[in-house]
């Protein structure tokens, strides 16, 4: 019996020593025939109107079966008229530099499509695509048909999308100062001094001011005009300046679109829908670069998230980015 | 060697269904009620809704007297402050903290209370808040 165990124990080991020695030899892969095609979305974060989707459409045929002659994009909704696609293709050298080559001739946009010919003679190449989003996009879906031809009449393709093109607007680098520019309008997307904030004073949301006051941390501050005149010291509201916007403080959100910072966070138009503004004051003050508010109009009709990029204190100025969503 | 076999089976039972049969008496809330008497709060924290200090100062405790005292920047918004209490080992806080709280009542302070580790004692600690005075 004793015995037995033993050889079916050593019979095992056996197999499995045999089986993990066995040597696999390695094989060149068999080049698969006829043209074929992929495709990568290389932006991240939300689709907003006037910025781009971009896209790298890569396509290949063995080099005895021909050659490439044109690669096109057609898209559901058409792109701006700066939508194009690389006529040069890339390859990254030992450094990780992107190294163009020309492949053919600058990309043509007719309609809803936009195509490269090909000069080059290539077997393969990766284009890149940059879909700039248009107005008519906002809110809707849209989606991509890459495709490529070969010499050899044979033809592929690969469907991208559908992406959601977010509702909101966006506005960089506005510059508010203290007793200049310093009224802001979400409706208007703009500042504006006291001489314009009269004539566009149902649009007025929110009061820049910058103080330095003994004994308290005030320095720079979004008000809104209705707010208590504890915080709005020193300043005359031009006449029917009355709003009352509801403000949240905000640290750290550094909305990559708005920032253009290393941090991958974006704001989507889910997070304005998701936002309560329950209990909010109407003022924000000791604001600070890199932080931010979250505001709601007085009619309720926008949100946004207005992002500090920088503060200069001497100038008693503040540089902002606005993201913005429409509520009705 | 089967007798041998059946004693070590017989031990292991009897020792898990000892162990399974100790008492750990948790209170309401699932908490472990310990053999701990001390009832105080360690640190106080008062954070605005952007989650940054809307202190001042450290805040000051005195736990003979049980009061917290802390003097807040000018423009806080106190009806929408998170406040984070640090209390002895196995305490715990009534009224739970689960979101912002209102302390823009100057004139009553808000009164939490301190349940020792052992829930035998109860301190009620009331905190003051002062907002830093425009000059």
């Amino acid at each position: 019996m004793q015995l037995k165990h033993y050889s079916l124990t050593l019979l095992t080991i056996l197999v499995v020593f045999f089986t993990a020695c066995q040597d696999e030899e390695y094989a060149l892969p068999t080049l698969e025939g006829g043209l074929h095609n992929d495709c990568i979305k290389r932006t991240l974060g939300p689709n907003v109107v006037g910025l781009n989707i971009e896209f790298a459409y890569a396509m290949a045929l063995p080099q005895a079966e021909g050659k490439i002659i044109s690669a096109q994009v057609e898209a559901s909704i058409a792109g701006a008229p700066a939508t194009y696609m690389e006529n040069r293709s890339f390859s990254t050298n030992g450094s990780g530099v992107d190294v163009p080559v020309t492949v053919g001739s600058a990309s043509v946009n007719t309609g809803t499509k936009t195509e490269v010919v090909f000069s080059k003679d290539t077997c393969a190449a990766t284009l890149r695509y940059y879909y700039i989003i248009p107005e008519e996009a906002r809110g809707k879906t849209v989606k991509f048909t890459f495709s490529a031809k070969a010499s050899n009449g044979q033809t592929v393709s690969y469907e991208m999308g559908p992406y959601s093109i977010a509702k909101m607007d966006m506005k960089l680098d506005l510059v508010v100062s203290d007793n200049n520019n310093s009224y802001i309008s979400i409706a208007d997307m703009a500042v504006y001094n006291a001489a314009s904030a009269t004539t566009n004073a149902a649009n007025i949301d929110l009061v820049y001011l910058y103080r330095v006051i003994p004994g308290i941390t005030f320095t720079h501050a979004l008000v809104s005009p209705a707010s208590s005149p504890d915080y709005l010291p020193g300043v005359i509201l031009p006449s029917g300046v009355n709003k009352s916007t509801k403000i949240w403080k905000v640290w750290a959100l550094r909305d990559q679109h708005l920032a253009r910072l290393q941090y991958g966070v974006f704001i989507d138009d889910i997070d304005f829908e998701k936002l309560d503004f329950t209990g909010a004051p109407n003022y924000a003050i000791n604001l600070r670069a890199e932080a931010g508010t979250w505001v709601e109009t007085a009619d309720g009709k926008y949100r946004a998230y207005i992002y500090c990029n920088s503060i200069n204190n001497t100038a008693k100025t503040m540089t902002v980015s606005i993201k913005r969503y429409p509520m009705q | 060697m089967k007798k041998y076999f059946l004693t070590f089976i017989a031990i292991t039972l009897a020792t898990f269904a000892w162990v399974s049969c100790t008492d750990f008496p948790v209170d309401e809330d699932g908490l472990l009620i310990t053999t701990r008497g001390q009832c105080y709060v360690g640190n106080f924290e008062l954070l605005g809704v952007d989650f940054q200090t809307v202190r001042t100062k450290a805040a000051v405790i005195d736990t003979t007297a049980q009061t917290i005292n802390v003097e807040v920047f000018f423009g806080t918004d106190l009806k929408n402050v998170y406040p984070q209490f640090s209390l002895v080992t196995d305490a715990k806080l009534d009224p739970k903290i689960v979101g912002k709280v209102d302390f823009s009542d100057l004139a009553n302070p808000k009164v939490f209370t301190v349940i020792s580790g052992n829930r035998l004692v109860k301190k009620p600690y009331t905190v003051y808040v002062t907002v830093q005075a425009k000059p």
